[in-house]
């Protein structure tokens, strides 16, 4: 089993609201679900792109590695090591958004104020953490390398989308 | 307190004739001067950055679009914040007491929620969009920035919004209010102008206020730089939005300041009945003395969450005002008319 296509998916995922996060304090409408449902698809787009680097980077270290089933297997425990920080992560970030969307009012301001504001912030360190997994779980210097890449690719797409279609919008 | 000598920068960018409402010229180096006697750095470096013109006045322009853009992010966090739905939570039940005792005097709606110093308008564009006090509330934002003004009403506009926005005074004839409200606005107010600006209130036709703004808690400073760092892109965005919670006026300061002759003020969600984490803004509230008994059964249980000046007199005398609010009201309705 890899652990390439959790990660992916992840990273699909956090490009997505990463692209909403690019657009949201730049629309003053009231009526806005559609541009941050296109927000979002930008942010996909944009991440869908970025993620190619990581993937590229693991196929380059495969092709000049000597032993490359021994690279392959340090490539996959330590993809597991980076997978598990960013899913405890995740998970905080879904249990706030669903406390959110469903809970009243206060609730929400709570899930807001515990969760998803100083969340956003985490971001860096979630990724910081899942690079550390990488390596404490046997990855090596390969896993971080490409654990690296899809980090900053990640942390990336946001201020890109921003750049690309919300700088000088109002 | 911390932050009461700290300045925020918007206040300082623009400056308005109070009688006429025209745009005054404001000097970059003058603005400068005042944040530096505050001993505030970084806010300096943030406004030396802003254009002038040759004479060193700041370009109304680059402000006006500074401070819309600033406000859109600003509107974000309301948006997070649910700031609308916060306030329709004692609004509603407030416009239900107005309605019932104004149906026994014989004097019904329409009526008339204005938000003062509304900035881009959200809460009254929110208000519209989703009809949550009724069609018979009409729905007027007032502020003194014609820039923010007129994005306002563009915005509501575009979305074809049934309200409307005024650049001016707010407690004018001309926009004679049932209810006025704000959000974010109180700690602007320093020294005698709070008290002066729910004077002005009570000495207007209008049955109530309703005005929220940053619970002063020890949270508030460290929750406001999270949350605008977080969300906010704008340097000056940033800074304002720590300086307000720094600035922010405690339960008691706002509580007094709203007693006025006229009103019974009262507090809903203060500190100790509430928790920080769930209430980022609570509101002061004023109403006619008649109001407050319909104003409290309108609110059910939730009036367990609201209390007058007596809140901190002693535990012993809130106790007892518990008692008479729970008893039907008509006791605090009683106290209030005194006032």
């Amino acid at each position: 089993m890899t652990p390439a296509v959790p990660l992916a998916l992840l990273g699909l995922v956090d490009s997505a609201f990463s692209g909403f996060r690019a657009y949201a304090g730049r629309d003053a409408r009231i009526r806005k679900r559609r541009a941050a449902v296109r927000a979002a698809l930008r942010g996909l787009a944009v991440g869908a792109v970025l993620l190619a680097a990581p993937a590229l980077a693991a196929v380059l270290v495969l092709l000049t590695a000597s032993d490359r089933a021994r690279t392959r297997h340090a490539l996959a425990v330590g993809g597991f090591g980076y997978l598990l920080p960013l899913c405890v992560f995740a998970a905080v970030v879904l249990l706030s958004l669903a406390a959110y969307f469903v809970l009243p009012f206060r609730a929400g301001t709570f899930a807001v104020v515990v969760g998803l504001g100083p969340l956003t912030l985490l971001r860096p360190l979630a990724v910081g953490a899942a690079c550390l997994g990488a390596v404490l779980n046997g990855g090596g210097w390969c896993a971080l390398l490409v654990g690296a890449v899809a980090g900053a690719a990640v942390l990336c797409v946001e201020p890109l989308a921003h750049r690309r279609w919300y700088r000088d919008a109002q | 307190m911390l932050g009461v000598g700290r300045l925020e920068i918007s206040d300082l960018i623009t400056a308005v004739d109070a009688g006429s409402g025209a745009r005054l010229p404001v000097r970059r180096d003058e603005v400068v001067r005042r944040l530096r006697e505050s001993g505030d750095e970084r806010a300096v470096r943030i406004v030396r950055r802003l254009p002038v013109d040759r004479d060193g006045v700041l370009d109304p322009g680059a402000v006006d679009r500074l401070l819309i853009g600033v406000h859109t992010e600003l509107q974000r966090l309301s948006e997070e914040l649910r700031i609308g739905e916060r306030l329709v939570d004692p609004v509603g039940p407030l416009f239900d007491a107005i309605r019932e005792v104004g149906g026994q005097n014989g004097q019904g709606g329409p009526y008339r929620l204005v938000d003062v110093g509304c900035g881009l308008g959200y809460v009254v564009r929110w208000l519209a969009a989703t009809n949550a006090l009724g069609p018979d509330v009409e729905l007027v934002g007032v502020d003194l920035d014609a820039a923010l003004v007129g994005e306002a009403d563009r915005l509501a506009r575009a979305e074809g919004l049934t309200c409307r926005f005024v650049h001016g005074n707010a407690f004018g004839p001309a926009e004679a209010a049932t209810v006025y409200v704000s959000t974010g606005l109180l700690h602007h107010f320093r020294g005698p102008a709070l008290g002066e600006f729910f004077r002005a209130q009570a000495a207007s036709p209008a049955q109530a206020f309703c005005h929220f703004d940053i619970a002063a808690t020890r949270l508030a400073p460290i929750g406001a730089w999270i949350f605008h760092r977080a969300r906010m892109r704008h340097r000056l965005g940033r800074h304002d939005g720590v300086v307000s919670a720094l600035r922010a006026h405690s339960d008691e300061t706002l509580l007094r300041a709203a007693a006025v002759p006229g009103m019974r003020a009262l507090l809903y969600e203060p500190g100790g009945l509430a928790n920080p984490f769930c209430t980022t803004l609570r509101p002061i509230i004023g109403v006619r003395p008649q109001l407050e008994a319909p104003f409290r059964r309108a609110l059910g249980r939730a009036a367990r969450r609201m209390v007058g000046e007596e809140h901190f007199a002693g535990a012993g005398v809130v106790a007892g005002a518990a008692v008479g609010v729970e008893a039907g009201g008509a006791a605090g309705a009683g106290a209030g008319a005194t006032r």
